[in-house]
């Protein structure tokens, strides 16, 4: 539900919609306002002439002709009828069908507004009416009122439609916009889900942008572009690493060679600097030979068949390994295992891989911790491949590094010195488990860190 | 001792060779694979270092039709990094070490100096390896020195056999991991170094003379430099 809230798509329509109704709204608002002013100023007009006869009425027959008049009134007209009160300066009741006295509410020049049951109607309920007030002669003054209930009424109806046109509207906006919208706006998302896929996982891969038609197809173009030029940079960024490599490794080699000459050479009490160097140079070779290795199983195809590997002696064999090493951190090391397991690979490469992130496991795990390497099948299919977890109860990695740490060369803490290593050993774990078709996962392990290789 | 140095490469022959002599070895330098094959054929080395990539016959071909004729003579296989299983087929094709270009000399003498002796002290049927006082019994699987049991796990005894082997030899850390683990690796830390020192605990702890000896810069040694 949060998934479909979230999509751009929903989001779209929503404010699609938001703007719809809020404009229909408007117009009836505005229509309203326009209708009701043109009504309540032909109503009151309506009893401004009334009362007009009524004063030609009583100038001419004076009170008896008004009499009449409002009797005559009261026979002809049925419905939407004026009402009046002719009443003499005493306040008497002189003539007229309203009561004497009603809650009269006093408006400008002479106007009054009140609520009156008409029993005539048939029920009782009370109605609204406007009236106005003047006065007949020098005696008698006249109240003529007109109830606009029936406007009241047939502004309800019109609401009413109004309100189900707008319903009707929003629905079919809602159902219109979603076909508008959807197929490109998925389209879109869809994108969007594939780049980030193709950016944690194979750069090497591209947008189908032919399936595409119009912007979005133009929108899939530009971000191929951008993942190839994306994917150039890093190449290059990589040969210019393996070159340096590559061209210092032999130099390298000379200058250790000679090194060791002079080591031999020089008595046992001055040749400590000298180990010092021959130690350094033997470090920058393993970590310039380490990145040849992990570029020569990048670029490599994946991995053909190979030897048969008994993954349970290879990974008890690591263990056995580095069983030393714990205790000498007096760092207890578990070690789990599923009866039978052979993959097809390079036993060399798995041991390396597996040596790397235990190595890792224990060199990170405080004293009196623990590292658990468990190897299990990948599901309850015996032939769908296994999962090796190495799991330690050290400070772990926050999630934040998760994909930076098997980027060559990168370390997790600032100084890059505080713990032997070059930064290497995780991306050649994952170049090594690539190049076999699995992969190398982070888990947190809470606390420390788990190392989940799948291999297939 | 006598070596075979089979390179195209002008500048790394004259370097190996130039070493070679330094540390008492003689060597003979062939460019080519046929003319090498020729020189094999018809000449006694203790040793042939082979490079990979050659001119004519192709170094893992050479080393193939040598061992066809029945030339059992050991051979180590220079390459430069290539593809991964390049290792697994050199040593298929009837090599006896695998070396990576560019190598430390260290590791390349000691090498070398393993592979020669394999002849002598590696022959089948010897049943008892002995160090000095150090004696290890191969058919009982036990070790005692100066008369006194040492016991030791499975891996050790390995270990321990290893060098034994190869005593008074330089034995690199890599060396070690292949023979002795069986896997050709790029320990990151000192792994082997506290496996060593573990099995130095048990032959050495007790007595006043030490056989298990650090070779700084190159690997250990057991027992004095052999001549």
């Amino acid at each position: 539900m949060q998934k479909v809230i979230g999509s751009l798509t929903f989001r779209y329509i929503a404010k699609y919609l938001l703007v719809l109704s809020a404009t229909v709204f408007l117009v009836v608002v505005g229509l309203y306002a326009f209708f009701s002013y043109n009504y309540f100023r032909d109503f009151s007009q309506s009893i401004i002439e009334e009362q007009e006869t009524l004063q030609i009425v009583y100038e001419g027959q004076s009170l008896v002709g008004v009499r009449r008049y409002l009797q005559d009134q009261r026979d002809t007209q049925i419905l939407d009828r004026f009402h009046y009160l002719v009443s003499d300066r005493a306040g008497d009741k002189m003539a007229g069908d309203l009561p004497e006295s009603t809650g009269y509410r006093e408006f400008d020049d002479g106007w009054v507004g009140f609520e009156l049951a008409l029993l005539e109607w048939g029920e009782s309920i009370e109605v609204d009416f406007i009236a106005r007030e003047v006065t007949l002669g020098d005696e008698y003054s006249v109240i003529v009122a007109r109830s606009y209930e029936q406007a009241v009424h047939q502004a309800r109806l019109v609401f009413a439609t109004l309100a189900r046109t707008m319903i009707i509207t929003i629905l079919l906006g809602l159902i219109g916009g979603y076909f508008a919208a959807a197929r490109s706006l998925r389209r879109v998302e869809m994108l969007g889900r594939e780049m980030s896929r193709i950016i944690r996982g194979d750069p090497s891969q591209r947008l189908d942008a032919s399936a595409e038609r119009g912007q979005v197809g133009e929108l899939a173009i530009i971000l191929n572009h951008l993942l190839d030029q994306t994917e150039s940079l890093m190449h290059g960024v990589r040969s210019v690493s393996d070159n340096i490599a590559h061209d210092l490794r032999t130099p390298l080699s000379r200058l250790r060679n000679q090194l060791s000459e002079l080591h031999h050479s020089l008595p046992a009490e001055k040749s400590e600097d000298v180990e010092r160097l021959l130690n350094d140079c033997d470090s920058l070779l393993a970590s310039f030979n380490a990145v040849l290795r992990i570029s020569t199983m990048e670029s490599g195809n994946r991995h053909a068949g190979g030897g048969e590997v008994d993954l349970r002696q290879l990974l008890s064999d690591v263990v056995e390994l580095y069983e030393p090493v714990a205790q000498e951190s007096e760092i207890e090391l578990n070690w789990v295992t599923v009866p039978n397991a052979s993959c097809q690979g390079e036993a060399d490469l798995l041991f390396q891989m597996f040596a790397n992130v235990l190595d890792n496991a224990i060199k990170y795990t405080q004293q009196q911790g623990s590292v658990r390497v468990e190897l299990a099948h990948n599901s309850s299919n015996e032939d769908s491949g296994y999962r090796v977890v190495i799991s330690d109860t050290g400070p772990g990695i926050s999630a934040e590094h998760w994909e930076d740490v098997f980027r060559r060369f990168y370390r997790v803490e600032p100084s890059r010195s505080s713990q032997p290593g070059h930064g290497l050993g995780l991306s050649m774990a994952q170049a090594i488990a690539h190049y076999h078709g699995g992969t190398v996962d982070l888990e947190d392990n809470q606390p420390g860190l788990r190392v989940l290789i799948n291999l297939p | 001792m006598n070596v075979l140095l089979v390179e195209d490469d002008q500048s790394v022959a004259k370097f190996i060779c130039s070493e070679l002599e330094r540390v008492g070895h003689r060597s003979v330098h062939c460019t080519e694979g046929d003319l090498a094959y020729d020189t094999a054929r018809d000449q006694a080395f203790d040793v042939w270092i082979v490079d990979r990539m050659l001119p004519g016959r192709d170094g893992l071909q050479l080393i193939q039709d040598l061992r066809e004729i029945g030339n059992e003579t050991p051979a180590l296989v220079l390459s430069a990094l290539g593809e991964v299983d390049d290792r697994v087929k050199g040593l298929r094709s009837g090599a006896d070490d695998y070396l990576v270009k560019p190598f430390a000399m260290d590791e390349l003498l000691a090498r070398l100096q393993a592979l020669s002796r394999r002849g002598v002290n590696n022959q089948d049927g010897t049943t008892r390896l002995q160090v000095q006082d150090l004696v290890m019994d191969l058919l009982k699987q036990n070790v005692s020195r100066r008369g006194l049991a040492v016991l030791l796990q499975p891996r050790e005894y390995k270990l321990l056999e290893y060098l034994m082997r190869h005593a008074g030899q330089v034995v690199t850390r890599t060396m070690l991991l292949e023979h002795v683990w069986g896997y050709n690796f790029d320990p990151q830390t000192n792994v082997i170094d506290v496996h060593v020192s573990r099995l130095r605990q048990k032959i050495d702890k007790d007595f006043d003379t030490s056989l298990l000896l650090t070779v700084r810069g190159a690997g250990y040694r057991l027992g004095p430099e052999a001549q």
